[in-house]
């Protein structure tokens, strides 16, 4: 009987495991692709926020363009079940609760996603004024999952 | 008998009520993030000014604003909870409130600066301090601001108290400047001025100033020179 059981748990593990890898394996990408979305929103801040006098099209549209392919990329994907516990880069700040308010976290994700494509598509027009107020947009979608999702040191 | 005093001056009050619509500006940029967040920051620069102000003003201040006249010392603490104590300003349990509301925003604002929001928003000296000791100081932030909602809640209900139970309106002096009082205790304000005024707020101003990037040595360094070519990929 208690074998079995420990089998069907190595079982279960591994299953995960060749879906989405094991537990830390799942915060590091997630704390990844975040300093990776962190990077990009900082370049566009920096050319159409505070120097618009620098503004490059192309070089606001790739950050842009960075930005949706992460938010398309299926990040939900790194949300498996323990990843509230563990170290990736560093410890996760997931917090607990994200597994009980999952409706929230989806639309507050799916605001994001949304923001994030839409910014995509304004940032082609090179619009500056436009891709501004987008970015904005984008950036209360970040801030709405965090104060919803991650823990404060 | 009662007679009316002068007792808080008009840079008092000033400071008082743009501090209360700032710190409520201050909230809800923090909250809200996207573009507002730049406004955060403004406005945590116009609290910084206020507070360095109030520090300086509570020594050369007028008399009611000084610190050392409402100082909530043990025997003017136990004295007033004996309810022996007498005077016009700050009683000793407020006192202990100011205090500790200029203690907490002074802890708010000195995190803020080196805080970050991991969206495209860092405080003015977020570059002195390394990412993880950053990241705890934001955390820091947050605490310190939950502790002074908690603060203006206290300091919201006592207002209350005293005008429905006690019969007091503390609201109409701190706009007015003007109180009715005891004969026996009262002593309007003397002090402050115009030369002292101006002074102060020229240096709160200055201290802004250079935390906001006018001193050289706390600037940001750039990560590469422009002139050196990055690679092209
Ligand atoms: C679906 C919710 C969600 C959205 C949307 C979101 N984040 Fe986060 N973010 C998190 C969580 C949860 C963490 C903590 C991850 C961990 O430690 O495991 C995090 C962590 C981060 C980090 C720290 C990464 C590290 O470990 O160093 C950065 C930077 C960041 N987010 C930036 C952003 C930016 C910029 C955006 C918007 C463009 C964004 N996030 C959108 C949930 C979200
Ligand atoms: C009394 C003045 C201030 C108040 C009331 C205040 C309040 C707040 C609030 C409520 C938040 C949101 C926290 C959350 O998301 O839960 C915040 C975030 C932040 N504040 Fe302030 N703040 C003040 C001053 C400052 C100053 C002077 C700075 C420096 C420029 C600053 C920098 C920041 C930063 C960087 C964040 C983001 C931190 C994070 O998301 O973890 N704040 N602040």
């Amino acid at each position: 009987m208690k074998s079995k059981l420990a089998l069907a748990i190595i079982l279960a593990t591994a299953a995960t495991t060749a879906v989405s890898g094991p537990v830390e394996e799942q915060i590091r990408f997630r704390q990844s692709a975040y300093s990776f979305l962190g990077w990009n929103t900082g370049k566009i801040k920096k050319q159409v926020v505070d120097h618009p006098e620098t503004f490059n099209k192309d070089y606001v549209a790739a950050a842009a363009n960075a930005i949706a392919a992460v938010a398309n990329s299926g990040l939900g994907e790194l949300y498996g079940p323990g990843t509230d516990q563990g170290t990736g880069w560093k410890t996760t700040r997931l917090k607990p609760e994200f597994f009980q308010k999952k409706e929230e976290v989806t639309a507050a994700a799916n605001t994001f996603n949304e923001a994030a494509n839409d910014l995509a598509r304004v940032a082609a027009t090179g619009d500056i004024n436009a891709i501004k107020t987008q970015f904005g947009k984008v950036g209360e979608s970040c801030k709405g999952c965090h104060n919803l999702a991650r823990i404060k040191e | 008998m009662k007679v009316t005093i002068h007792i808080w001056d008009l840079p008092l009050r000033l400071f008082h009520w743009l501090l209360a619509a700032a710190v409520v500006a201050a909230y809800i940029t923090g909250k809200l993030g996207g573009n507002l967040i730049d406004w955060h920051g403004r406005i945590g620069a116009l609290i910084l000014g206020l507070l360095v102000f109030r520090i300086i003003w509570g020594f050369i201040g007028t008399t009611h604003a000084r610190f050392i006249n409402f100082f909530p010392t043990f025997s003017r603490l136990a004295a007033y909870l004996k309810g022996g104590w007498q005077g016009v300003g700050h009683n000793p349990l407020g006192a202990l409130a100011v205090f500790a509301l200029l203690a907490d925003l002074a802890v708010l604002v000195s995190t803020g600066l080196f805080a970050g929001d991991d969206i495209a928003f860092e405080g003015p000296l977020f570059n002195l301090v390394d990412k993880a000791l950053s990241d705890k100081l934001s955390g820091w932030h947050n605490l310190a601001f939950d502790l002074l909602a908690g603060l203006i809640a206290v300091h919201l209900a006592a207002i209350g108290f005293y005008r429905w139970v006690k019969k007091t309106n503390l609201v109409v002096p701190m706009v007015t400047g003007k109180k009715q009082v005891p004969k026996a205790v009262a002593t309007s304000l003397t002090g402050g001025g115009a030369l002292r005024f101006f002074t102060t707020v020229i240096i709160s101003g200055a201290v802004v100033w250079g935390i906001w990037g006018g001193l050289e040595i706390i600037k940001p360094v750039e990560s590469a020179p422009a002139t050196v070519a990055k690679p092209s990929f």
